[in-house]
This record gives structure tokens, sequence and C-alpha cells, in this order.
């Protein structure tokens, strides 16, 4: 069989490739290894009446670009926004991050005089910040060794809007992309817990501490998400995650492209430093000029392509892209709606992100568990319900709970994840939710427990990382995945990558693919269509 | 006697700034608070600081012509690196004591490296240009030292952006694998500052100490230098005043008058250049009403929290390496055994706790029986204060880490001295007890160092200027900090 | 398990009462609430023209409270209260009140406010927008502290021509004396009362300062003594027609804080808005002296105006054009003054244009839905459209 284009990999990124190629005119292929589409955006029905959103859980970084070009709403995804969230402490005290300004200046003032003017001041320097570095998410990353008119001129139109923001805020833009978490919050709020609530978004998925420097940029990467263009905001996709990447199947298919699950790729076909297709593992070929990889940079060129066909260089720097996952995923259904020790009943807030820490030096003690090979003894954890506001995820009156766990180490310092290994991480996470939720543990019906080895066995995120990779600098722009194949293509011609190991890197955002798709297309001469008016 | 100039501090960056003012015709005078010159590189409270001290810079010792005041170029010191059954040998490029594929890789390593760090390296004789509205001369610099990495060609240009905000953890385990090779050179690139080697940016200082000097025990010991440069400074016609602590900068409107010594003396000059740390100058000497409060919060916010602790060993006999050999007069000894044991020991210092196992670099002073050691990471600020008793656990566990790189050594230790980062601060005026009066990091060097707008050496005041490591290029014993500031003030002059 | 303690309820969203809430709630016929720095502020209690007449001719209140007020306190206080603002603070002396703005280091506007001097040691800062972070960051080092007071005082304006007639009639012996910007301690009945001769309207008119459990005897007390003399209660909606006819300016509105904008170059000066006066380069160093002092040099770039709009349809939100061709401006407030009978606005424009002449605003409007587009000179006159003598008079004149 031919195709114009073949994407392997149908997470939320291949099929946003597959979706713009396709509606360029292309007779796209998309394969996929398990019998279902999504990725890491799923929603996956593991015991009978429940939903899970089984890796990744909430929205907010897909670009308003992306759901607009493929229609996303009309092919049936709904995004329900939510309110606020809040971190309970050891002493009893919860914080609530109130959506509504006026309320989450009244609880600052209430752990903190100064914190309601701090929290501003800090407001204003992330959203700046994002101002900056938004406009960039959707162009491709140019490469600052390039003399071609092409990267010179995105240098300059970096440049240019680097040198507008004025010697002050140039200082703070460089300031804010070296600096920790940690210490960016320290210099602006004094509450430990109102610090501890907001370090989260700064290691959540990486293999750093809230100490560490370039935390500060891992939150703006959180920050970047809108829902409705406020920044910040996050939503629920209703349904589970797996409503995106269902909509984007479907959006695909009107577009005339086809998608084949159930078997994996066995290697890319190359002849001649070109690809000429794929090579499933069921032994089925299907050919095409172009073949754009979903999976992370290692997976695409380290396991499915002949080391034959690539540079000994570019081998050498894939194989140091580093991966460092440290993540895991607890799924959980629930016989009915919690209580929380510290909570009013039905408080606003508990529909919102939930976390339990004392302070941010709780975060980094973590952190240093997993760097010792051990998942965090008081890990952080990112608890939601998202059944509170979407009744379609579990039966009525029965709740679906999703807890995510920083820090989770890919390999153990004392041996293999196992079955007794998983279920003693589980408790540990449980105990710590269990001690605010005093009836946890009481009302799990179920649930699903995912190490980075299992996130890596079942969704191809290789060590687990739920970015396709760390976000440090070494890793990031013109970076990403490796110094001089940032923008999509690779040694091979015809092969490009759209994955999150790409610029802009990880989250359901859907850029890499959007990106990846405006250079397959430019390499074809023809132009991508992202819906705009003008 | 009417004064050009008053430099506060007679550090190395002090005399040298002096020096080089006295050359130009400038009547001088050098005011420190101790007893004798010197600064860190000074004997004060019976203990050098920078006891292994790096090279000046080659321009600063010929301007000074430094040979001519008794400066005798000492050799290289050598790194031996303890850990395994024998000691590592580093000299420059060449390491001994691992198999040869390790070697091998240290020295492609230590030559990429050397390439990248002298592309950067000129700019440490520049002054970092301004980046406000319309500076576009100014960016000339910057573009000049983007060609000069675009000369390194493209893959070694691409390797060196991929790497400059990156962790030696992650570069020397890629490189050359973990061990006491590794911790040697992590200890290299984090000494003095607060980050360990996972942290990202720890690259940067080990390209900055490549693109410096390589360290040297100058003929006479490290007092020496000081020496000449006092030499230097009194042979431009320029004065050095001890016992005289500046308590105050005297500034009318807007401009600096002098200063005032503590006891109440007050002395004037048109120039006042300060050696001392940034926020030291400007919160305590100058004040803070002559500044702006987005000045102030600036420089308070500046990360300057040193790790290092100093300690003096007077010893019975000479410690004795694995081995059995004898430590030399041009040898450093590390102990850091691997890169962990140095993130280990940072885990301690940032939840301000005492490392239980500190990474050590040592220097044997056969004429003085007396072996100093510079333990990290060790916090300024510890939990529960620097008691008797904290200070005790620290020399206890440096003993502990002596004793079992160097069997045997802890018998023969007789007096200690100890210098905590806080008695660091406390005794310099060292806000953090910082070294290299800032850390050593993207957002606090070139244009921003010490912080954006007054990274030129001239501060807010008129006739007030910055010579010390807080001041571009920043720390280490180059000189060139007090190099480059009385060059701008002098071509101020000259355009007044 | 630790003892049970029952939950606490989470902070209340949106908009809370203010300590007149009761007497406002009672008044307000149109249910129109603003949200100002989350209290409920009157927008409208019933008609705008019978409050903004109100103003010009009888007395009104205007429930202040929630604005910010800091106070500032210590052997330092009038450092800092110098080394904030650009005005000259030495000169205050305790009792008197000062309209002032202060800068950031470029020398651009950070917010206005008035500074009352309470005494040699003490002074407090009211203002629109937060201001404890700039606070603290301009007070660190010295000896004095800054305290978030906003809810622990509350204010009324009563202004209008018989206002101190009014005040008067409530007992406050003795206020007829007070001059301009004068600062003094009443009672009303057992309730201690802070009186500051000040407004935001142009004419007479005084604000009260009391504690927020007193507000509600206060307020009676000022309406029952006002009956006769017409006293009505009054939303932001009038309020801010006196404002632009007195030529006052709003922040977020006329000018963005240095501190709060988030775009490059949106800042802006004392010497752009026409706040020459309030900067006194003859004190020694003050958060941003050195800026203004090269700002002062030069000539700016922009100038905040104040207009003169022919024909009588209010120039919301238009641009402005020289010789009706080149767009050189805008219009930030603008308003059919009822009083003076004139269009009048506050406009940004472009040098060289604000000295040109020649000036256009371009209006729309809309009747009955259809727009029309009318170009309408206008003319760079005085700030101030509307200052009555009243507004200084001492004594004021019996009415």
């Amino acid at each position: 069989m031919r195709y114009d284009a073949i994407v392997v990999g149908a997470g939320h990124n291949g099929l946003t490739t597959a979706c713009f190629l396709a509606r360029a005119g292309l007779k796209v292929l998309v394969v996929e290894k398990n019998d279902y589409v999504g990725g890491a955006a799923v929603s996956r029905e593991l015991t009978p009446g429940w939903t899970y959103s089984n890796c990744s859980y909430v929205c907010s970084l897909l670009r308003p670009e992306i759901i607009r070009a493929l229609e996303l709403p009309k092919h049936g995804l709904q995004v329900i926004p939510y309110e606020s969230g809040a971190t309970f402490n050891s002493k009893g005290e919860y914080f609530n991050y109130a959506s509504d300004h006026d309320a989450l200046r009244r609880e600052l003032i209430r752990h903190d005089p100064r914190d309601a003017d701090g929290y501003e001041r800090y407001a204003r320097a992330v959203m700046k910040q994002c101002r900056f570095i938004k406009p960039l998410l959707l162009r491709t990353a140019p490469d600052p060794t390039s003399f071609r008119p092409r990267d010179i001129a995105e240098l300059l139109y970096i440049g240019r809007r680097f040198h507008g923001l004025g010697e002050r805020d140039m200082a703070e833009t460089v300031r804010f992309w070296t600096l920790s978490i940690a210490e960016f919050l320290d210099e602006h709020l004094r509450s430990d817990i109102v610090k501890a609530h907001l370090a989260g978004s700064g290691i959540i998925g990486t293999g750093l501490g809230p100490y560490s420097p370039g935390t500060a940029y891992v939150l703006l990467h959180h920050y970047m998400g809108e829902v409705d263009g406020s920044i910040g905001a996050w939503g629920f996709a209703r349904g589970g995650m797996g409503a995106i990447t269902k909509a984007m199947a479907a959006s695909f298919r009107a577009a005339g492209g086809e998608i084949r699950t159930g078997s994996g790729l066995h290697r890319f076909l190359v002849r001649g430093g070109r690809v000429t297709g794929v090579a499933l593992e069921n032994g089925d070929e299907f050919h095409a000029d172009t073949v754009v990889s979903g999976m992370d940079v290692r997976r695409t060129f380290v396991d499915h392509t002949e080391a034959a066909d690539l540079p000994g260089d570019f081998l050498k720097a894939v194989r140091r892209y580093r991966f460092r996952g440290s993540s895991g995923k607890l799924n959980i259904a629930l016989d009915a709606m919690p209580t929380f020790r510290a909570a009013p009943k039905g408080a606003r807030f508990l529909r919102g992100d939930l976390h339990f820490l004392d302070d941010m030096a709780e975060i980094e003690r973590a952190y240093d568990d997993w760097k010792e090979g051990r998942w965090s003894s008081s890990p952080y954890v990112d608890f939601l319900i998202p059944t509170q506001i979407d009744p379609t995820m579990a039966p009525p009156g029965k709740h679906y709970a999703t807890v995510f766990v920083q820090y989770a180490p890919y390999e153990l310092a004392d041996g293999p994840w196992d079955d007794a290994r998983r279920e003693a991480f589980a408790q540990t996470v449980i105990g710590k939710i269990a001690s605010h939720v005093p009836d946890f543990k009481d009302l799990i019906v179920h649930k699903e427990v995912r190490t980075p080895a299992d996130i890596e066995r079942e969704v191809g995120l290789t060590e687990g990382n739920i970015f396709q990779g760390e976000l440090t600098f070494d890793q990031l722009l013109f970076n990403r995945p490796v110094p001089g194949y940032a923008q999509y293509r690779s040694p091979v011609r015809g092969l490009y990558m759209c994955g999150s190991s790409t610029h802009p890197g990880g989250g359901v955002m859907g850029a890499p693919g959007a990106n990846a798709a405006r250079e397959v297309l430019r390499d074809l001469r023809r132009k991508i269509d992202m819906g705009a008016a003008a | 006697m009417s004064l050009d100039a008053i430099v506060i501090g007679a550090g190395h960056n002090g005399l040298v700034a002096a020096a080089r003012l006295g050359q130009a015709g400038r009547r001088v005078l050098v005011l420190e608070a101790e007893a004798a010159p010197g600064g860190l590189l000074g004997e004060a409270g019976g203990m050098r600081i920078a006891a292994m001290p790096t090279g000046l810079h080659p321009e600063v010792a010929r301007g000074l012509a430094l040979h001519r005041h008794g400066l005798r170029p000492g050799r290289p010191m050598a790194t031996l690196a303890l850990g395994g059954d024998a000691p590592l040998r580093i000299e420059g490029a060449a390491v001994t004591g691992v198999d040869a594929a390790t070697a091998a890789a240290f020295a492609d390593l230590h030559r990429r490296l050397a390439r990248q760090a002298s592309a950067l390296a000129p700019m440490m004789l520049k002054v970092p240009p301004r980046l406000r509205d319309g500076g576009w001369g100014e960016l000339m610099t910057l573009a000049r030292l983007g060609l000069g990495v675009r000369m390194l060609g493209r893959a070694e240009m691409r390797e060196l952006l991929r790497i400059l905000l990156s962790n030696v953890w992650d570069l020397l385990n890629d490189e050359i694998g973990d061990g006491a090779l590794a911790g040697a050179l992590a200890m290299e690139a984090t000494l003095g500052g607060a980050m360990g080697p996972r942290s990202p940016g720890t690259v940067l200082p080990l390209l900055y100490r490549l693109a410096g000097q390589p360290r040297v025990m100058p003929e006479g010991g490290a007092g020496a230098i000081v020496a000449a440069l006092v030499r230097a400074v009194e042979a431009a016609g320029g004065q050095v005043r001890t016992g005289a602590r500046v308590e105050a900068l005297l500034a009318g409107d807007d401009r600096v008058e002098g200063v005032r010594l503590a006891g109440g003396e007050e002395i004037r000059a048109p120039l006042v250049f300060s050696n001392a740390h940034p926020k030291a100058t400007l919160l305590d000497l100058l004040g803070v009403r002559h500044l702006d409060a987005e000045d102030v919060r600036r420089a308070r916010r500046m990360a300057t929290e040193g790790m290092v602790a100093r300690l003096d060993l007077a010893l019975a006999a000479p410690p004795r390496l694995p081995g059995g050999t004898l430590p030399g007069p041009g040898d450093r000894i590390i102990v850091a055994p691997a890169m962990g044991t140095l993130e280990a020991a940072f885990n301690a210092a940032k939840y301000k706790e005492n490392p239980d196992r500190p990474a050590l670099e040592c220097h044997w002073d056969a004429g003085a029986s007396r072996l100093a050691v510079s333990a990290q990471f060790v916090p300024c600020t510890l939990k529960g204060g620097w008691t008797a008793e904290a200070r005790d656990r620290l020399v206890a566990n440096v003993l502990s880490v002596l004793d079992a790189a160097m069997p045997g050594l802890a018998a023969e230790v007789g007096d200690v001295t100890l210098a905590t980062p806080a008695d660091i601060e406390a005794r310099f005026g060292l806000p953090g007890g910082h070294w290299h009066h800032g850390e050593f990091r993207v957002d606090q060097m070139l244009m921003l160092r010490p912080f954006a707008g007054a990274a030129q050496y001239r501060m807010p005041v008129a006739g007030l200027y910055l010579c010390g490591a807080g001041a571009h290029p920043g720390g280490d014993v180059t000189g060139l900090p007090g190099w480059n500031a009385a060059g701008v003030a002098l071509k101020d002059g000259r355009g007044r | 398990m630790n003892a049970v303690t029952e939950p606490r309820e989470a902070v209340p969203m949106g908009l809370v009462p203010g300590p007149f809430h009761d007497r406002l709630e009672a008044l307000n016929h149109q249910r129109a609430w603003m949200n100002w720095m989350g209290v409920a502020s009157p927008a409208v209690l019933d008609t705008v023209e019978f409050e903004y007449f109100a103003i010009r001719n009888q007395a009104t209140l205007f429930d202040v409270s929630p604005m910010m007020k800091y106070r500032i306190a210590g052997p330092d206080a009038e450092a800092v209260a110098n080394r904030l603002v650009t005005r000259d603070v030495t000169k205050l002396r305790p009792g008197r009140v000062a309209y002032a703005i202060w800068c950031d280091e470029a020398g651009n506007v950070v917010d206005d406010g008035t500074l009352f001097r309470l005494s040699a040691t003490e002074f407090r800062l009211c203002c629109q927008e937060p201001q404890l972070a700039w606070l603290d960051d301009v007070a660190w080092g010295f000896d004095v502290t800054v305290e978030d007071v906003s809810r622990d005082i509350a204010g009324l304006a009563l202004q209008g021509p018989t206002s101190c007639a009014v005040l008067r009639d409530a007992g406050l012996a003795g206020i007829e004396a007070m001059k301009p910007f004068d600062l003094r301690e009443f009672r009303v009945d057992t309730h201690a009362v802070t009186v500051s001769r000040t407004g935001f309207t142009g004419d007479l008119g005084y604000e009260l300062w009391m504690a927020p459990e007193d507000a509600l005897a206060v307020w009676d007390r000022l309406m029952e003594a006002g009956r006769l003399r017409g006293i009505r209660v009054i939303g932001y909606q009038a309020l801010d027609m006196a404002r632009i006819e007195a030529g006052f300016l709003l922040p977020r509105v006329d000018f963005v804080s240095s501190e709060t904008h988030l775009r490059p170059g949106r800042a802006r000066n004392p010497y752009e808005l026409g706040l020459d006066w309030l900067v006194a380069l003859d004190k020694p160093q003050f958060n941003g002296r050195r800026a203004l002092v090269r700002l002062a040099k030069g000539k700016p770039r922009r100038r905040l105006v104040a207009i003169e709009i022919d024909r009588d349809k209010p120039a919301h939100h238009a641009l402005v054009y020289h010789a009706k061709r080149r767009e050189v401006g805008f219009v930030t407030s603008a308003l059919w003054s009822p009083t003076l009978k004139r269009n009048i606005a506050h406009a940004w424009v472009e040098a060289p244009y604000d000295e040109a002449g020649d000036l256009w605003v371009e209006i729309y409007r809309q009747r009955e839905l259809v727009w029309q587009r009318r170009m309408a000179r206008a003319r760079i006159v005085e700030r101030a459209f509307f200052r009555h003598p009243r507004r200084t008079a001492t004594p004021p004149a019996d009415w």
C-alpha cells in the first residue's frame, strides 16, 4: 500500500500532524501499536463503570490554534474549566488557590498580609515571561549556527522581541530562565504553604527539585496553557483525556485519513539515505516518501532505525538524550466522595488540584529520594476528582480520583520494579493521601498503579518521562531533541519527528505536531492551513 | 595630601586597581581594615582563606610588571584526587592513575572545553555592554563574542550551546564516567558556590576556570602575590594604609566624596573604588538612601550564599597519601571520591545542615607543618546556629573524611583553626561568606554582574566604582575586575 | 488522632460588604454594584444626573472605604515618605495632606495618591491600587513600619457647596477654619473622626476617616444634619463626571502604573502626564530622581492634555488626528459637562502635535442602529475644566 505520508503513533502529536497533512490533501496513514488511539491522552475503562484518564489528566496546554484548525469542538471535544485548587498541610491548614481574584487576595492575606501583593508581582512576572515565550511555541526554533536566511531571520525576530523588553526586563528574563522555582517564589512570597502550592508546577514531570536552577522555566511550561484565553487556567476534557485524541481521530478521518491500530512498528524502511515506508511487527509494510515519527527520538532512531543509516555523531547525541522518568500515576475508583479532614464539606476548591504539603523543602526531599533511586517517602501528589464536574467518568454517586505522583524513579536502586514494589509504592501514596482524607482507603473500589516502567511499557514513553525527555536548557529550543536536528527533520531524508521530544516539548499541547506538519508541508512546497481567517 | 582616588580593601583586586590608577598618575590611597593587606589572600586571623589561589591574568601581571616587584610565577599546581588505592594525578589535560580509555576521554574533554572556554575568554578583559535601547554600538561587543563562538566551528558551537547551562553531573557522566576524576572536576566546577554537581549551570564555572588561569603556588606561597601587588602600588606612588576600616561612603548630591573610617576620620577623594562585596558596598557603605528602590532590590536578591568552610590543621607529621607518598608543595589534594559525594554534601547544606561527609580540597604547607583544608558544602546559615557543638561536629566530620582518605592523619592533628562561611562573612564583610562575591551563573555574569544597570563597574552614584569579584568577570584571583574597573574610571576621567 | 477541629470555611468570593453597606444597600435602587478592591461599591444609586448635580449644588456622600490605605510610622517615616514621593515631604507639616505621585527608577509613575501627615513620625498614604510590595521596597533599610490599614479605616467623602454647613450642623465645631489640605481630629457625637479638606471634585469638600464600627453612626448623623442642605448619597459614575471636570487623573484609565503594566513602553512619566508641579528636583535623592533629572531636560514624547471639543457628543475612546489626517493620539476620559455645558476630555497626544493646533477627534455616534462618523475640532485647554473659588475659600460661605 502506498501513502503520501505515514505517521507512527496515534498520540496527540502524531494525530495533530496527521490531521494537518490530511487537510493539506495528502493521503495519510497513522499506525498505532495499541488497540486504541491516544498515546498518553487516553480514557480507558479498566473496571466496569469507571473511565480513567490513565496518563495525562488535565487539559490546558492544547494550543487554541490547533483546536480551531482541526475543528475539535465539532468533532466532540468539550473542555470544562475547573476552578482553583488547594494545598493541605500537616497542621490541618489549607491554602485555597482561588480563581476568583478577590477571594485569592483574601486567602493570601489570611496566610500572610504581604503575600497578596507579593503574589500579584509574582503573577505579573510570570505573565510577562509567558507573553514573551508564547509566540515561540508554534514557530520552528532557529539554528543559531546556521547562516541560512530563514534561520537568521528567525534569530533576528527573537532578538528583536528580546531587545524590545528593555534593559531591566531582559535581565529579568535571563534570571527567569536560570532561577530555581524556590528562589523565584522566595523572592515574592512568604507563606510556606502558598509557595509549596505554586512550586509544584516547577517540577512536575522533571528530574529536578524545586531548588534546582532552571525550574522556574518549567513552571512557565505548565502555565502556558489557556482555557478561553486566561493564562494559567486548566480544564477537564469531558469524558477524560481520551476525548481529545478521539476528537483528533475523528477530525483526521473526516479529512480522509486512515488509522491502523494493534501492531507496533518493527522498523523504518530506508534506502539510500531516504525513507521509503514502515514495516510493522505483524509483517505488514506500508510505503510513503514521507514518514513522521510521533515516538520519542531514542525509540525512533535507536530502536527502529538501522544504525548504518545514521551518522555516528547523531546517534551518539540521541543516545545521550536524557529522559529520566520521575513520575508515577494512580487511577482510583472510589465508592463515594471522600471526606477531607481540613476542608468544609462541598468546598468548591475540592473540584480542583489538591496537594498535601508543608513547604518546598518537602518536595526537595522527595526529589532527593528519587536521586538515590527510591520513590519519595513523602511524595508530591497532584490529586483530582474530576467526577465532581464530569459525571460521565463514574457510575452515579461514585467517583474517580487521578493521582499524579512525583517522584518515582524508572530504575530502583534495590532491584527492578515488580508487583510487590509497585504495591508498596501505591501504599506510600495512598497513605499520604489518607492522612488528610481519613475515609480514602475504605472507599477504594479499584486502582491502577503506573510506575515509570509501566508508562514506558504501555505508552512507549521511554523511561516513563511524561515530556518525552527532560525540559532542561540542553534539551530545549534549538537543542531539542539534539543540536542540529531541532527542526523536525532527521538525517534520513523524508523521516520527520513530531513527538514531544521536539520543540517546544511535552504536555498535551500539540505544538510539536503542528510544527512538524508545517515543516513537512514546507518540504513538499505546500502550506499548512491553521484555519485562521486571514 | 589631596587624593585622586580611594580604594576600599587591599584584596588583590583592590591592589590591582590601585596600581593601575597609580601607573596612570593618580594619587591613590588603599584602605584596609585588617592589620595586613591581602583580603582573602592575606593572613587574617591566622589563616589564609584563599590558600590555593589561581594565577593572576597575564594581562594584569604584565601590565603591572609584577615580575619587577618580585613575583616569580610558580608552576601550575597538580591536582591529586583521592578515592581509590592510589591518588590520581591531574596536570592540565593529563591524568595518571586511571585506565587508558578514561585518560584519553579526559584529555579529549579537556581539550574541547579549553577550546570552548578560549572563545569566551576575550570577554574577560572587556567591559560588558549595556543592553539599553539604542545601545547597538555596545552590542558589537556581544556580536564579537558570538562570532568568536561561531569560529569554533559548527559542531563545537552546538556543543557549547548545549552544555552552557547544563550540569557537570551529566557532562562528566557522558564523557568520563563517575569516580575520583569526575569528583575532582566537579569540585573544581562547584567550589565556592551553592550548587551541587547535579544543578543545571555548573558547567559554566568549569568553563570559567578553564578560560582563566590555572592554580599556581608562586615562590614564597600565596602571600607573594599580595607582596608584589603592594610593591606595585607603592612603586606607582600609591599608599596602602592598614588597620583602617571604612565605615561609610560619603556621598553628596549624587556624587561620591570620600569615606569615613571607623573612629570618625573622614578622607576625601573624587573617586572611590570598592573592593568590597556589591551588597556591602551599596547597602552598608553607601546606604540605601542614595539608591533607587529597584537597585536595592536587585542588590538584596543577589545569589551570594557561599558554602566553603576553611580549616587549618597543625599536623605533627606530614600527611601520607594512599600508597605512602608525601604531597609536594605544588600539589593540591582533592577528597571527593565521586560526584555523589559532593551531591550528598550539598543535600545537607541546602537544608542548612552540616554535611556528614564534606568534600575537601587540601594543601600541605611543609614549612608551617600546616594542612589547609577547604570543606564544602557547608551552609552559611546553619539550622540551630553555629554553636560550639556545631563547629566541633564540622571539624570531626572533616577529620573523619581526611582520616579515611589518608589513614592515620587524624592522630597527628594538633591545633585546628576553623572559619565557617559565617565566620568569613563576619570577618571580611562578605555577605553569605561567598568567596566570589556572588554566585557565578548566567543571571549574574557579564552585563548582569552584579546586576543589570550596575555591571560596568560604575555604581549608581557618580565617582563610585566596584572593583571586586562582584564585578565582571568575577571571582578567583585573576585581578581582572580591579584591572577593568580602573580602566573604565580612567576612560571616564579622560572623557570629562 | 488529634482533636477534631472544625474545618475552616473558604474565604468569600467576589464582592464583600464594606462598613457602610447596610445604608448603601437600602438606597441602591439600581442594584448597580461595582467591584472596588473586592468591596461592593455603588455605581449609581438611583439617577446619575441627580447625583451629579448634587455634587455641584448640594452635598453628597460617597463611600471611599475600599481605597487602599497604608500606615507608615517610625523614626524614619519622613525619610521614607520623602524617598517615596516626588514632592518635598519635609515641607509637609503634621496636620496637612498632599496630593503626590511616586515614580520608579526610570522616572515613570507608579501611582498617585494622597499623603496624610498625621504626626512628625506617622503618615498615611491613600491610593487606588495595592502598593504594599512597593512600599516595602522603598522602606527597606529604614527604621519604619509599613502596614496595610485599608480595612481598619472607613472613609466617607462629603463633597459639595453645602458640605461645610452639613459638618457644622453635625456638630463639628470650627470646621470652617480648616484650609484646603488641612487635617483635623473631631468628634461626631462620641465617635472620633479625622477630617481632611480634600476631595476629587474641584469644589468644596471633605473626607472623613473613622473606625469601621463607628461608620454607620457617623453616616446617620451626617444624613440627618444634611437633610435641609440637600445631602444625597452618590455612586461612582457621578463622581467620575466631577473628577473629569476637575481635571484629576485616574490610574488604569488615564495612565497605567509602571509597576502593573505588562507590555514594554506603556509606562508614563510625570512630564508626559503634565504633573511637573509635583516633582521637586531640588530635594536630595528620591526614587526615580536620577531619571527625572534627565527627563526634565528633554521634551516629553507625548502629553496627556485636556481638550475641549466642538459639538456635544462625548468623545469616549475616540482617536485624535492632526489636520484630520494623521493619527496622533486618543481620548482616555470624556464627558459632556452638564455644569460647564462643554464637551471635554483627557487625551494623549504625540509630540510635536501637542503644541501644533489643528487637532480633531473622530466621534462615532449611533442612533437607532445608524452609525455616523464625525470629525470634531478639539482645542487644548487648562487641565482643570472646573475649579470653583469655593474650593479654597476659607472660611467657606454658608450655603
